[in-house]
C-alpha cells in the first residue's frame, strides 16, 4: 500500500429545498418546495501517503467537511472515485471503520451524562480492542492529553478544551490508521488549541498515523502540516507545502496593538503597512521576516498596552492564492 | 455480540443516572396505577354492572393489562432515531463498526428490561395493598402466546419508529410532527389502548384489524384475557408476523436510500 488515500475527480452535490424568510415563505415551500441543486465538490483530486499530516483549508462552506464526510464513508459520493487504504469508504466495511477516526469539532460522541470513561470503555466493546491493548492506550493518551483527574468526571461538567480532549481520547483508543479531524480546535481558547495541535503532531510521529485536518485557522497549519490544500467553493486551488504557500502568498505577518495614547501616531508608519488605525487599535502589516524587530522597535518607540503578532487571515491568503492561479 | 451487551449496560447507567429524574418517574407510574384503579373502581361500584360485555374484574385486568403493555411496548428510545438523522448525530454511529439498528434494539431492550424491573416491584406492592380482583391466566398455551405476541408487538413497534425515523432524510425539518400524528393520534386510537377496538362496528374491525396498529396493544392484552384463541390466535399471530416481516424489507429499502442523500448536517 503507497497511498492511504486517494480521492480522483471528486464530485457531491446537494439536494436543499429553499424557503423564503418569514411565515408566508414557510407556507410557500410547504405548497410548492423549490428545490435546488448545490454542488459542494466540483470534481477534486489528490493522493496522501501514509503517515503524512495534510491541512484542508478553506473558508466556510468550502468543502472541507464534506470531503472529510466522503473520505470516512458518511456522504454518498456523487462521482468519482474514492479510496482510502484500498477500501471503498461508502461501503463501511467494519475492518475499515476499526482503522479510521472522525473527530468533529461540533459533534460530541461522549456520552453527556455519565463520566467519559464510559464511553471509552464502550469503544473498547465497539471497537473490540483487547483489554491489555485498551489499558495501554487508554493510559498513553491520559497522559498525553493531561486529564487522569476528569475521567470520571460526567461529560456535561467538562469544560469545552477538556471536552475535546476527552473526544480524541475516544476516537484514538482503537489506534486509527487514517485519522479525520474537522476543525478540532474550534472555539477553544489559545492554551487549550496549543495543546490540542502538540497532541496531534506527536500522535503523528509517533505513530505514523495518516491525518486529515480542516481548520479555518492558519495557526493549525503553521504548527503542524507540512502539506496543505487550499479548498474553495468545491475546488483545490493549491495543493503542496506550507512553506511555498507562505513565501508565495504570506509573506507578511500582521502586528495588532493597542494604544494607551495618542503620542507619534503619525510615526507608525515607519514600523509597517498601517492596515488599519483606528484609536487606540492599530493594525500594521509587516514582512514575515521582520515581524519581530517590528514589534520591538513598536514596544520600544511606542506607548503600547497590548501587542499581538498574527498570521494574515485565511481569507486573504486564499484571496492572493486565487489572484495568483491555482499554483500547484 | 459484547458490543451490545455493553451498550446494555451503559445505556442503563445513563437512565439512572439522573437519580431524581428516575424517582419522580416511578412516582408517576405508582400514582398513575391508583388513579386507575380508583377510577374504575367507582365505575364499577355496583358488582353486578356490565359495560361493553365487561365486568368488574375484567375491565380491570383490562385496563391493567393494557398499563402493563403500553410499558413494554411504547416505551421506546429509538424514538430519537429521527431526531439524529435531522439533527446529523447519526454520523458518530455511522463511523464506528457496529450496527445502528442493533444499536437501537438493545437500548430499546436496556430500557424495557429497567421499565420492567421496577413495575413488577411496583406492581406487587400496590397488588397487596389494593388486593383488587384479577383475572390471572393459568393456561400456560395461552400465556405462552401472550410473550409472543408481546415481543411481535415490540418489533412492529420499533420499526414503526425507525421509519418514521428515516422521514428527515428527505424532510429534515419534519421534527415532532410525525411523531406527534403516528405516535399519539394513529397509535393511541388504533392500537386499543384508549378503547377496545371490539366495541366498534364489525366493518371498521376488520379494516383496523389488518393494519400493523392493534397489534401493538390490543391483540396482546386479548390474548392474555383468552379472547382470541384458535384459528384467531393464529390468524393474528400470522398477520403481526407479516407486518412485521413487510415493515422490515420496506425499512431496509428506505434507509438504504435514505443514507444515499444523507446530509449529515452539523459539524
Amino acid at each position: 500500500m503507497d497511498r492511504a488515500i486517494v480521492v480522483d475527480n471528486l464530485v457531491k452535490k446537494f439536494e436543499v429545498t429553499e424557503k423564503a424568510p418569514g411565515l408566508t415563505g414557510s407556507i410557500k415551500s410547504l405548497i410548492s418546495p423549490k428545490k435546488k441543486i448545490i454542488t459542494a465538490l466540483r470534481g477534486i483530486s489528490f493522493a496522501v501517503q501514509p503517515g503524512e499530516l495534510v491541512g484542508f483549508i478553506g473558508p466556510n462552506g468550502a468543502g472541507k467537511t464534506t470531503t472529510l464526510k466522503i473520505l470516512s464513508g458518511l456522504l454518498y459520493p456523487t462521482e468519482g472515485f474514492v479510496g482510502v487504504m484500498e477500501f471503498d469508504p461508502w461501503k463501511r466495511n467494519p475492518e475499515f471503520l476499526k482503522q479510521i477516526s472522525l473527530v468533529m469539532g461540533q459533534k460530541n460522541q461522549l456520552w453527556w451524562d455519565l463520566p467519559a470513561i464510559e464511553t471509552f470503555e464502550l469503544n473498547r466493546a465497539i471497537y473490540e480492542i483487547p483489554t491489555r491493548a485498551y489499558s495501554e492506550n487508554l493510559k498513553e493518551l491520559v497522559e498525553l492529553l493531561g486529564i487522569g483527574k476528569l475521567l470520571n468526571t460526567p461529560v456535561r461538567k467538562l469544560s469545552l478544551g477538556q471536552r475535546m480532549r476527552m473526544e480524541l481520547t475516544a476516537a484514538l483508543l482503537h489506534k486509527p490508521k487514517v485519522l479525520f479531524l474537522d476543525e478540532p480546535t474550534i472555539g477553544l481558547d489559545i492554551i487549550a488549541q496549543q495543546k490540542i495541535r502538540d497532541f496531534i503532531y506527536e500522535y503523528n510521529t509517533k505513530y505514523g498515523a495518516t491525518i486529515l485536518l480542516t481548520s479555518h485557522n492558519m495557526d493549525d497549519l503553521t504548527n503542524l502540516a507540512r502539506r496543505v490544500i487550499i479548498i474553495n467553493d468545491g475546488r483545490i486551488l493549491y495543493d503542496g507545502a506550507f512553506e511555498e504557500l507562505i513565501t508565495k502568498f504570506a509573506k507578511e505577518k500582521l502586528i495588532k496593538a493597542r494604544l494607551s495614547n495618542e503620542n507619534n501616531i503619525s510615526d507608525l508608519e515607519r514600523i509597517g503597512k498601517i492596515k488599519k488605525l483606528s484609536f487606540p487599535e492599530v493594525v500594521l502589516s509587516v514582512p514575515r521576516s521582520a515581524a519581530a524587530v517590528a514589534a520591538s522597535e513598536l514596544l520600544q518607540n511606542f506607548p503600547v498596552d497590548d501587542l499581538t503578532i498574527e498570521e494574515i487571515p485565511i481569507e486573504e491568503v486564499i484571496r492572493k492564492a486565487f489572484k495568483g492561479g491555482s499554483g500547484k | 455480540m459484547r458490543k451490545y451487551f455493553h451498550i446494555f449496560k451503559i445505556s442503563f447507567e445513563e437512565e439512572l443516572a439522573y437519580k431524581w429524574n428516575f424517582i419522580l418517574w416511578r412516582f408517576r407510574n405508582v400514582l398513575q396505577i391508583f388513579l386507575t384503579y380508583f377510577l374504575w373502581s367507582t365505575v364499577y361500584s355496583d358488582p353486578t354492572r356490565q359495560i361493553f360485555g365487561y365486568d368488574r374484574t375484567e375491565i380491570l385486568t383490562y385496563v391493567f393489562g393494557i398499563m402493563i403493555v403500553r410499558a413494554l411496548v411504547l416505551s421506546a428510545k429509538a424514538m430519537s432515531v429521527g431526531n439524529d438523522v435531522a439533527s446529523g448525530d447519526l454520523s458518530n454511529y455511522l463511523v464506528k463498526p457496529m450496527n445502528y439498528f442493533k444499536y437501537w434494539m438493545t437500548r430499546d431492550i436496556a430500557s424495557k428490561a429497567l421499565n420492567l424491573i421496577f413495575a413488577s416491584v411496583e406492581f406487587a406492592v400496590l397488588f397487596i395493598i389494593l388486593k383488587p380482583p384479577f383475572f390471572f391466566q393459568k393456561d400456560f398455551g395461552v400465556i405462552l402466546a401472550f410473550l409472543v405476541s408481546i415481543i411481535l408487538a415490540m418489533l412492529i413497534y420499533f420499526l414503526i419508529l425507525f421509519l418514521l425515523g428515516s422521514i428527515p432524510f428527505w424532510v429534515p425539518e419534519i421534527g415532532w410532527g410525525s411523531h406527534f400524528l403516528v405516535t399519539v393520534v394513529i397509535v393511541e386510537a388504533l392500537s386499543g389502548s384508549l378503547f377496545p377496538i371490539n366495541i366498534l362496528p364489525e366493518v371498521l374491525q376488520s379494516i383496523i384489524l389488518a393494519t400493523p396498529f392493534p397489534y401493538l396493544i390490543y391483540f396482546p392484552v386479548q390474548v392474555y384475557l383468552g379472547n382470541i384463541t384458535g384459528w384467531a390466535l393464529f390468524g393474528g399471530l400470522l398477520i403481526a408476523i407479516s407486518w412485521v416481516g413487510v415493515l422490515w424489507t420496506f425499512l431496509n429499502v428506505v434507509w438504504q436510500k435514505g443514507l444515499k442523500v444523507y446530509q449529515s448536517f452539523g459539524g
